[in-house]
């Protein structure tokens, strides 16, 4: 599927991607005690993100996912450390090619959507590193709309 | 344990249409089964995970000397992978794929399909291939060839209508496949022509 961040247009396995999540998305998120909390959302939702900022938000965010939060969802589950390894490996991916489009077109962040993002990272650093890394990866969902309506 | 059972030989990947598949040669050792654990590491897990391998359970401690790594290999970046044998509490070292595999390289081949003609209708059926896979059909009237019209199919149903023909006319199809997770397509099938049934109206 092509998605659209602002100026840069990045083909992504999202099949792929949410088949992965949607096989582990119950264990995980069975994982995470503390669902009156949200990582993504709060106090806003992704969806208030203005266009232009996409393509910055959307690398931050997978940067966040890739360096903070898969390395900490190892589990007991060889089936869900491997699911994980594949969406993983396509969020490093799919970085890669909005790293390439972010050169040739300035993907520059608002303050608005960098005030939104490190909102998300005070979200994540408010809890234990397991807990946020679970909860993270347990609103995968979340961030995969927000990315496919910018289709 | 490990120096008296040899590591796996021969390894490599057979990669068609988007799956997957790694092989070894047999480790032998007589009178006794031997075994094989397979597992696999991804860019993100050299980068950002210490290097570390993840086992791959339908071939952990399996019989077979092939392992279907499909399910696992579903990003678009380099993996290493590698096997070992494993009789009793013997296991052997690891044999490791030499290079990375990327499934940018899997061979694409062209689409099976079948072009019918119904009345006047032309109409073709292509075999599913999954849904990583998609479809561009060309056709034209036979004679026309600078007329080539297209229709790109995302998803298989079973039957496609393409075109209504003209009375008596022959018409040809070719048929190749795209990935867009890995931005490549097949070479074209072999052209296939049909021919529309004669006008059957009576002048009365």
């Amino acid at each position: 599927k092509i998605l659209h961040f602002g100026a840069c247009r990045v083909s992504m396995s999202m099949t792929e991607i949410r088949a992965g999540f949607t096989a582990i998305k119950a264990n995980i998120q069975s994982r995470d005690p503390i669902r009156t909390l949200s990582i993504l959302s709060h106090p806003q939702s992704l969806h208030k993100v203005k266009s232009s900022d996409r393509c910055c938000i959307t690398r931050h965010l997978l940067t966040f996912y890739v360096d903070k939060v898969f390395k900490h969802c190892r589990t007991e589950d060889s089936f869900v450390n491997r699911k994980i390894s594949s969406i993983a490996n396509s969020f490093l991916s799919a970085r890669r090619k909005l790293g390439q489009c972010r050169e040739q077109n300035n993907c520059v962040c608002g303050e608005e959507s960098t005030e939104k993002f490190k909102q998300i990272l005070a979200n994540y650093e408010g809890l234990n590193v397991t807990s946020a890394a679970m909860k993270s990866l347990g609103e995968l969902d979340i961030l995969l709309d927000w990315m496919e309506k910018s289709r | 344990g490990d120096a008296l059972l040899p590591a796996p030989q021969s390894i490599s990947i057979l990669s068609t249409n988007m799956k997957h598949f790694l092989s070894w040669s047999p480790v032998v050792v007589q009178g006794a089964t031997v075994r094989y654990s397979v597992e696999f590491q991804g860019e993100y897990e050299r980068e950002y995970a210490n290097g570390s391998w993840i086992p791959i359970s339908e071939c952990s401690l399996t019989t077979a000397t092939v392992c279907n790594l499909t399910d696992d290999i579903s990003a678009t970046v380099a993996y290493r992978l590698r096997v070992r044998a494993e009789l009793g509490a013997m296991r052997s070292r690891w044999g490791t794929l030499k290079g990375f595999f990327n499934r940018v390289t899997t061979s694409l081949t062209p689409p099976l399909l079948r072009v019918l003609a119904d009345g006047y209708h032309l109409l073709v059926e292509l075999a599913d291939m999954g849904p990583a896979f998609q479809f561009r059909v060309l056709y034209w009237k036979k004679g026309q060839e600078s007329r080539v019209q297209q229709k790109v199919m995302k998803e298989v149903s079973s039957v496609v209508h393409l075109d209504t023909m003209e009375a008596g006319a022959e018409y040809c199809v070719k048929a190749q496949t795209h990935v867009e997770a890995i931005n490549r397509s097949s070479s074209f099938s072999p052209t296939q022509c049909v021919r529309a049934q004669r006008d059957t109206s009576m002048w009365l």
